[in-house]
């Protein structure tokens, strides 16, 4: 994507923003909701149902529900509606509605006519398959990227990555995942200095051939520190008892509640199916 | 080129993960086997570092910033089946932690990104520079010419996978259920902002990445591609 501003400051402020963001899912992960309560092996598994439910409804009425249920839960979960959607519609929300207008004209998507605008002695038909085909992938997107953000800024990003192992995803996979999470902090931190030393040093006017040549210095030298790291990781890993297999601990607990819930997801997935169905004949 | 949730049908999500399934065990298969057990935490860090060269922005001419993805870069230094194997942790961690990329086309995203740009950047790196020395020029040529196809080929079956939609999901009146673009808008429009910006951008940065690695570090580029 194209973003319109100065290199430096946008890596600085790229990187700040991402440790930010962190910071707040952490605070949200650790308040005393609905969602917060439950067992991340079962939540994940239920967002995953949930997220292919707005996969597989056909009938906007339906998905907007769906997208309703989501705000309503991220409510009984004592998150900002205000953040929560800021969080949600920007970024990939709001380029799906913009890539999305085009298509509710007949030049793009032909059809029955719905509505026609005058613009300047042109007329532009917006088409009835055009304007509901929009509205549903719009409303769409937004509601799978909700269930998605919400399931992430309810539980801890580790215990999530952990909770994988429910859908049978290798420890080895588990294990890079956990440690790859931690080293992306490391990383964010040593791109956010190197930015900020660059900003004292050479101010924010640099040519861009020099620029891409600073940036391309910096990802090389991530790199050769990161392949130098290895060896100090793999020593503290063996001094933790490392013999070659990865070891997860086994610490979630499931209560009455986990298990409520999951039936509650289950039945109301089966009950959207079938209104799905009924939808379409 | 990270595929949200919505734009793809769950029978195009579905083939994806089914295709990607056979890739990950062989990949985990192989990088077992060649990997040795010290440089188990390469891998991580190999997919932390392709989850971080996507934050570098990169200024282009004209004052604007660009991405890259690191793809072929990461495959040139960890070797095709590693970077598989990183670039897919990478993508997990974005789609299920940031809401980038979507959970149900982790299965594509993983197919373009994690198979067919590291893999086709891989070959070309290594088909140009074949036999070259550890500190040639024409591994600088070679690492820009594989940064430039494999974005490329990516980005038109990313294209690709767009236009399928509205063939492949549709109402009785022909209204589009996922992305609703044909694959006359769709491939066009991936592929021409592919090959007249961001495949410079990533050609560019894999080319002078691997320049300073030979200049800084040659032993990174000769130890690399297990």
């Amino acid at each position: 994507m194209l973003k319109n501003n100065n290199f430096i400051e946008r890596s600085i402020m790229g990187a700040l923003s991402f440790l930010k963001e962190s910071v707040f899912a952490d605070e949200y992960a650790l308040r005393k909701g609905l969602l917060q309560s439950l067992d991340p092996r079962i939540k994940a598994a239920t967002f995953l149902l949930f997220i292919i439910q707005a996969i597989l409804i056909k009938d906007i009425l339906i998905l907007l529900c769906l997208y309703a249920l989501c705000l309503s839960l991220a409510c009984l979960s004592k998150i900002n509606l205000g953040f929560f959607l800021k969080r949600t519609w920007i970024f990939i929300p709001l380029f799906s509605l913009f890539i999305a207008i085009p298509a509710l004209f007949s030049v793009f998507t032909p059809g029955e006519t719905l509505a026609v605008i005058d613009l300047l002695g042109f007329k532009l038909i917006i088409t009835r398959q055009g304007f509901f085909g929009a509205l549903l992938f719009v409303t769409r997107v937004i509601t799978s990227v909700s269930f998605a953000v919400l399931l992430s800024i309810t539980t801890k990003h580790f215990e999530l990555l952990k909770a994988l192992r429910i859908f049978k995803v290798p420890q080895i996979f588990v294990m890079i995942l956990g440690m790859c999470y931690r080293y992306i902090y490391l990383f964010m931190e040593i791109i956010e200095n190197t930015y900020t030393a660059i900003k004292s040093r050479v101010g924010l006017e640099v040519h861009y051939k020099r620029g891409q040549r600073i940036v391309a210095l910096n990802i090389a030298f991530l790199w050769y520190r990161s392949y130098r790291l290895n060896e100090e990781v793999y020593n503290a890993m063996l001094s933790r008892g490392y013999d070659g297999e990865p070891v997860i601990l086994h610490d979630f607990k499931t209560s009455a509640k986990d298990w409520l819930w999951l039936f509650f997801v289950i039945i109301l997935f089966m009950g959207l199916t079938y209104l799905g169905a009924k939808a379409r004949v | 080129m990270h595929i949200p949730d919505g734009y793809l049908g769950p029978a195009t999500c579905g083939i994806f993960y089914a295709i990607m399934l056979p890739i990950w065990t062989a990949a985990s298969r192989i990088v077992k086997k060649t990997l040795k057990a010290r440089q188990v935490p390469l891998l991580a860090i190999g997919a932390a570092f392709s989850f971080v060269i996507m934050m570098f922005n990169v200024p282009i001419p004209g004052g604007s910033t660009g991405h890259a993805v690191g793809g072929v870069l990461v495959a040139i230094l960890l070797g095709p089946w590693a970077a598989s194997i990183a670039i897919t942790v990478a993508l997990v961690v974005q789609a299920l932690l940031f809401g980038d990329g979507g959970i149900t086309a982790i299965g594509a995203n993983c197919f373009n990104m994690a198979f067919v740009l590291p893999f086709t950047g891989y070959y070309v790196y290594k088909a140009i520079s074949y036999n070259a020395s550890a500190d040639s020029s024409r591994r600088m040529l070679a690492a820009g010419a594989a940064g430039y196809i494999g974005i490329n080929v990516a980005a038109f079956l990313a294209g690709v996978e767009f236009g399928l939609q509205p063939l492949l999901c549709h109402t009785a009146n022909g209204q589009a259920l996922y992305c609703p673009y044909g694959l006359k808008i769709a491939v066009p429009a991936m592929a021409g902002e592919h090959l007249l910006i961001f495949g410079w951008v990533e050609a560019v940065v894999t080319a002078l990445v691997v320049k300073y690695l030979q200049k800084e570090a040659p032993e990174v580029i000769e130890e690399g591609g297990m």
